[in-house]
């Protein structure tokens, strides 16, 4: 049973942190590789919310501004030359997350730190007793996606947003400001980081490099996963299963690779991956 | 580089020696991404690969002249075989760009994780120390470590200006073109793997002997980026660019990272966006040719003279063990092509012999150049066969398709813009005669055909102007040049006359019918102008949504009520009798 | 806060920076350079701060007593990133660039082992002050911190005894103090002819716990036995332990006073062993904490098992040096191992094959972070460590 929250959980943990990325990926075709600064981002806004000595709850809305208007900067300033060149903009936005993490670790010190957890202890259900805060996460991060999917298909925006994705160039000429839908979605994107990173650390720490490890698993689930947030959710739960047996079974380290290596051999087998499946 | 070492100071020289290092696997990034254009990061796997066989070896099993050199052919073969792995996965015909970076993304990635996961045996976190190795002086290694990076310079030059160093070039360019040349782009591209993941396995090998202590972090993937970086601030494509940008990124940042370690991370990282968003060749050259332009005050910079070259005609080669004239050149049986649920292509069918012109005509969306698609790759269509000179095609790839008599000329005008003139028609003889890996030839040999295309427009008056200065009319006509160069026995012509002037058409139709009728080859013809096709053609076939409709002598088809109504948009077929 | 500590470091860096690289021929008046390799970045970098100040102190005191041979002392800061490819280039950095006389540091075992070739090469005596996994023997380094033979046994003795544990889980990280110190854990439990039923690890920077907590609790073991690297580690595997709701009996063989704070509350009833904490009961431990208080005021780090040795290993050095009668290495090297020095934790010696005798107390984690002395036991011998050193 353990075991099945551990996949549970882990899945909903990964769904919370590609959820941003799938969205800047299927909006503007482009790979955001600074997603992992906004994570970053994130969860120094969750420390700042701790040393400012608030309910520790202020850290999931606190990151997700922080992070949406760090995402309204970059786009604005660097990201438009990029959208025609999809392999430069894996460098630069790389390049960003580099710049995004001096700039932390200028404020806040390279140091490791930790954050408070908003809820503490564990929970006895089921006959085993697991940790709250990460059974919390999993109707959290449901939330989360299902408000977006929401917002894709229920508001004018969404509907906005589609017709980009489908075709920018028709758009526009009906007179739909594309720019303006970019921008929205790259700061929701950075949004969503933001709110992930403070999302993860109440369960481990807090330095300038938390970010990267999490960004090459979600950019790995988000190749293969296509556009569609339901085939993410179905990509999360595979793959992240899939780590914690690893772990569980073999060895943890072994385990960090799975989802990595696991991407890359079902994009050999199968290039579109778990779109339409 | 003799007396160097002995005159700076020590932490200066142990610093030039890793740059040295560094620098010769920066090389190896700019040879794929800047010459062929495979973003890569993996590089530094190669790198931690070769080190750690060295590490390996000497903690484990000690340290000796037999021992080191075991150590060095495991670093050297266990590259390569690594390097065949990725590229196998990386490069598999109908791998994307993107999909090719991803896997070399994940490689530093599994390789640093998997020594990670060693345990004891490869000291995971801690990774190997201790262990002895060659007992030389610092001096003696800087010598070695600075022979090595200008062995390596000086090879990679050769190879990057000799003919076959076009053929990456080619890549960068035009990979689709490539595969229609017969060039098999994937191996290509594995074999340039194979040696660059060498190189850099050597440079981390002797890294381990002089700095006796290997760690995880030498094969990751911060590593492998900080590469990218190096090559790309210093000139991507450059050679010279990243060597020089590595020593001098690299030295500065062992001097200050202790000093203002924030600040000159937070510098470069910035360097790096800017280069990469609005100064795309580098920082060197972006400075080089700013000074250039002061110097000179605006003389354009000249383009490096490029060897004599000279025309010659070239022995035939008929395609060996394949048809010959008298069999059918093609056959086409009971072809279909669906995309999901919309059917292109139904049930086509005919046979070519050779020196037939054959024209394809039909109103737009019939499915003409998908039918092209389906005759030149063997992985296009959904069902039916394709035979060329009487072998079955099959899932060939385009390249194996050009091997069977093959050549494709694509709508557009499809050609290698940064390469000559003479270097695409170099480059298009490939797969006929292998262009040399050091030299640059004089002697360009090729055949009749492709040499009258050639001298009848012109092109043997332009053999050093780059692709992209031509016109278009030129440049269709160089196209037509590289198909003839392959010797194709079915020349496919995708609207070939598309954009070119009246005088332009006309020669084109004369070359063609000369084509056919004194050389042993046939063409299949897809085109709008009805008059060229009337004036030129021995066939011709009409194609309508998808089926043929009519397939008959000139006069059958100019003169049908069936083809008028098709054009008018009045007729369905099957509808008329 | 963590601001001007950085500051701290990086002003004595720079200020050291001109003063490193001066000639010979000012020798005389050239002040004695110090160097130090700390983690400010990685999992050390929870403890850094506070290794900082205790070596800043011990060179204040000695400044303010005449220095060194007449010369005033210098502290050198360099990060090893906590690892040993930060290691390589703090060391060259230090060795080679600004040239310092010795280097006294405190680090994790990945950076001693990286660092040795380099300390090597050059030909400068190196104190090693931070506990690790033993048996790590060279020429020029001397080790004033505890071993696994003068700690392990304290714990697992009171567990078995006290607590009446009969079966252990071992989680540690995975490098050579990790492994080393439960290698020597598990066969010193078997020798008592209890039961190990579990050994995992993670890489040093690793932070995601889940699996390994899930496997502990499925496994039914008494008590839970941990050697992690110094900061982080123990802080994201407590806190992970006591979110999953892990009660049984916890002995962590590498946690400080220090990092214990950090846990917050989820560091209560932690079992550890070590060599110093702040509540040992002697003059000298109380004098030492007013020094420091009185220096760094509010700014104070908790002294603890890893900076106080540093404290000491810089006031040894002195001793040495003074004994010798010179900077030269073969005589400096050959005073460390008979000087003796009587700081917070005793009258220590670094005569036992480079390494020395120590007190050594068994505690328990308090609600508020401090340590509470369970048991004490004096003058705990090393073993044979380095038996090929004289």
């Amino acid at each position: 049973m353990t075991l099945v929250l551990d996949m549970l959980t882990t899945a909903a943990i990964l769904y919370g942190v590609a959820a941003g990325l799938l969205i800047v990926f299927g909006v503007m075709k482009i790979i955001n590789f600074a997603h992992g600064a906004f994570l970053t981002v994130g969860g120094y806004a969750a420390l700042l919310v701790t040393h400012l000595g608030w309910n520790p709850w202020w850290s999931l809305p606190v990151a997700f501004a922080v992070g949406g208007a760090c995402g309204a900067i970059v786009e604005r300033l660097v990201m438009k030359p990029l959208y025609k060149r999809p392999l430069d903009a894996i460098l630069a936005t790389w390049g960003l997350a580099i710049v995004i993490g001096q700039c932390i670790t200028l404020v806040f010190d390279r140091g490791v730190q930790f954050v408070q957890s908003p809820l503490t202890g564990a929970i006895d259900f089921l006959g085993i007793s697991y940790s709250s805060y990460r059974l919390f996460v999993i109707p959290l991060s449901l939330a989360v996606v299902g408000l977006l999917g929401w917002m894709m298909n229920g508001s004018r925006l969404g509907l906005v947003t589609r017709a980009v994705i489908m075709n920018e160039d028709l758009a526009r000429a009906l007179g739909i400001n594309t720019g303006m839908v970019r921008l929205a979605t790259f700061s929701l994107g950075a949004g969503l980081a933001g709110l992930a990173g403070a999302l993860i650390t109440p369960l481990s720490s807090v330095d300038p490099n938390m970010g990267v490890p999490w960004l090459v698993n979600a950019f790995m689930i988000v190749m293969v996963s296509g556009v569609s947030l339901v085939s993410l959710g179905v990509a999360c739960l595979v793959l992240g299963s899939a780590q914690v047996l690893v772990s569980t079974w073999a060895n943890p380290i072994l385990g960090g690779l799975t989802i990595v290596v696991l991407a890359a051999v079902i994009l050999r087998v199968r290039p579109e991956g778990f779109a339409r499946a | 580089m003799l007396v160097a070492p002995e005159v700076l100071p020590t932490y200066l020289v142990n610093t030039l020696i890793r740059a040295f290092l560094y620098a010769a696997v920066a090389i190896t990034v700019d040879i794929l991404w800047g010459f062929t254009g495979i973003l890569t990061f993996g590089q530094s796997a190669f790198f931690g690969f070769g080190a750690y066989a060295a590490a390996l070896v000497f903690t484990h099993a000690g340290f000796g002249p037999g021992l080191a050199l075991i150590a060095f052919g495991v670093a050297i073969v266990g590259a390569m075989l690594l390097a065949l792995l990725v590229g196998w996965f990386a490069f598999h015909p109908g791998a994307s760009p993107l999909y090719g970076s991803v896997i070399t993304l994940v490689l530093p990635i599994v390789v640093s994780q998997l020594l990670y996961s060693g345990g004891s045996f490869t000291g995971s976190s801690s990774g190997l120390s201790g262990f002895e190795s060659f007992d030389l002086s610092l001096e003696a290694w800087f010598r070695i470590a600075g022979v090595f990076l200008i062995a390596t310079t000086a090879g990679v030059w050769l190879f990057l200006r000799s003919d076959g160093g076009r053929i990456l070039e080619a890549i960068r360019d035009n990979e689709q073109r490539c595969e229609y040349l017969g060039i098999d782009v994937s191996r290509v591209k594995i074999l340039l793997m194979m040696a660059c993941g060498a190189i850099a396995s050597c440079a981390g090998f002797l890294f381990a002997c002089v700095q006796m202590v290997v760690a995880p972090e030498y094969a990751g993937f911060a590593f492998g980026t900080e590469l990218l970086m190096w090559v790309a601030l210093g000139g991507r494509g450059t050679l010279i660019g990243p060597l020089i940008g590595t020593l001098l990124l690299d030295t500065s940042t062992s001097y200050l990272s202790g000093s203002l370690p924030f600040l000159w991370k937070l510098l470069s990282g910035l360097a790096f966006v800017v280069v990469i968003v609005a100064l795309p060749q580098g920082l060197l050259p972006a400075l080089a040719s700013a000074i250039r332009r002061a110097w000179r005050r605006g003389a354009p910079a000249s383009v490096a003279p490029t060897a004599e070259v000279e025309l010659h005609s070239a022995d035939p080669q008929p395609l060996a063990g394949l048809a010959s004239a008298g069999r059918l050149a093609l056959s086409v049986k009971d072809v279909h092509k669906r995309f999901g649920s919309l059917q292109v292509l139904r049930g086509i069918g005919f046979a070519v012999r050779p020196n037939e012109l054959l024209s394809l005509i039909g109103p737009n969306g019939a499915g003409k150049t998908t039918l092209m698609r389906c005759i030149a790759d063997g992985a296009e269509r959904s069902s039916g066969t394709v035979r060329l000179n009487d072998h079955d095609i099959r899932h060939s790839s385009p390249a194996a398709c050009v091997a069977l008599g093959a050549g494709r000329k694509f709508q557009n005008a499809n050609v290698f813009d940064s390469l000559t003139v003479a270097q695409s028609m170099r480059v298009a003889r490939t797969r006929l005669k292998r262009p040399s890996l050091w030299r640059r030839e004089r002697a360009l040999a090729l055949p009749t055909a492709a040499l009258e295309v050639m001298r009848a427009t012109g092109l043997d008056r332009q053999l050093h102007v780059a692709s992209r200065d031509l016109s278009h009319g030129m440049k269709q006509a160089l196209e037509l040049a590289m198909v003839l160069a392959l010797e194709p026995s079915v020349l496919l012509l995708d609207e070939p006359t598309a954009g070119l002037t009246k005088a332009e058409r006309t020669l084109i139709g004369r070359i063609l019918l000369d084509l056919t009728q004194s050389h042993t080859l046939c063409v299949l013809l897809v085109e709008h102008d009805l008059d060229f096709v009337h004036e030129i053609s021995t066939r011709i076939i009409v194609l309508h949504q998808g089926q043929i409709v009519l397939d008959g002598s000139v006069e059958e088809v100019v003169n049908s009520d069936l083809v008028r109504e098709i054009y008018a948009g009045a007729a369905t077929p099957g509808a008329h009798g | 806060m963590r601001t001007s500590n950085r500051l701290f470091a990086t002003m004595l860096a720079v200020l050291a920076a001109p003063l490193g690289t001066q000639s010979a021929a000012a020798q005389d008046k050239a002040p004695v350079v110090i160097g130090t390799a700390v983690g400010l970045s990685g999992a050390n970098s929870v403890v850094a701060p506070s290794v900082v100040q205790a070596t800043q102190l011990a060179i204040d005191e000695i400044n303010a007593a005449g220095g060194i041979l007449g010369r005033k002392v210098v502290l050198e800061v360099a990060d090893d990133g906590s690892g040993a490819a930060g290691a390589q280039k703090a060391y060259d950095s230090l060795l080679f660039q600004k040239k310092v006389d010795a280097v006294i540091s405190m680090e994790t075992s990945a950076a001693r082992n990286a660092a040795l070739p380099i300390v090597t090469r050059a030909r400068k005596p190196f104190i090693y002050t931070s506990f690790y996994e033993g048996r790590s023997c060279n020429r020029n380094m001397f080790i004033n911190a505890w071993v696994p033979e003068q700690q392990v046994a304290s714990v697992v003795d009171y567990f078995s005894s006290k607590l009446n544990t009969k079966s252990y889980f071992l989680v540690g990280s995975d490098y050579a103090f990790g492994r080393g110190m439960l290698e020597f854990t598990r066969k010193y439990i078997l020798a008592k002819g209890q039961k190990v039923v579990g050994e995992e690890y993670l890489p040093m920077d690793g932070s995601d716990w889940t699996a390994i907590v899930s496997k502990l609790k499925a496994s039914g073991a008494d008590a839970l036995i941990s050697s992690t690297a110094g900061g982080a580690p123990n802080v994201t595997l407590t806190k992970q332990l006591r979110a999953a709701g892990v009660t049984v009996p916890f002995g962590n063989l590498a946690v400080d006073e220090g990092t214990a704070k950090s846990m917050g509350s989820d560091g209560k009833d932690v079992y550890t062993a070590g060599s110093y904490y702040t509540s040992i009961d002697t003059p000298r431990n109380k004098e030492f904490l007013a020094a420091m208080g009185k220096r760094f005021g509010a700014e104070m780090k908790t002294p603890n098992d890893l900076s106080v040795p540093q404290y000491e290993a810089v006031w040894a050095y002195k001793l040495a040096v003074d004994k010798a009668g010179s900077l030269d290495t073969d005589k400096v090297l050959k005073a460390l191992g008979e000087v003796s020095f009587n700081g917070p934790r005793g009258a220590i010696k670094m005569d036992k094959q480079h390494h020395a005798a120590l007190n050594m107390y068994l505690g328990q984690v308090q609600a508020d972070g401090s340590v509470k002395i369970l048991e004490t036991f004096q003058g705990v011998d090393p073993g044979a460590q380095c038996p090929n050193l004289k």
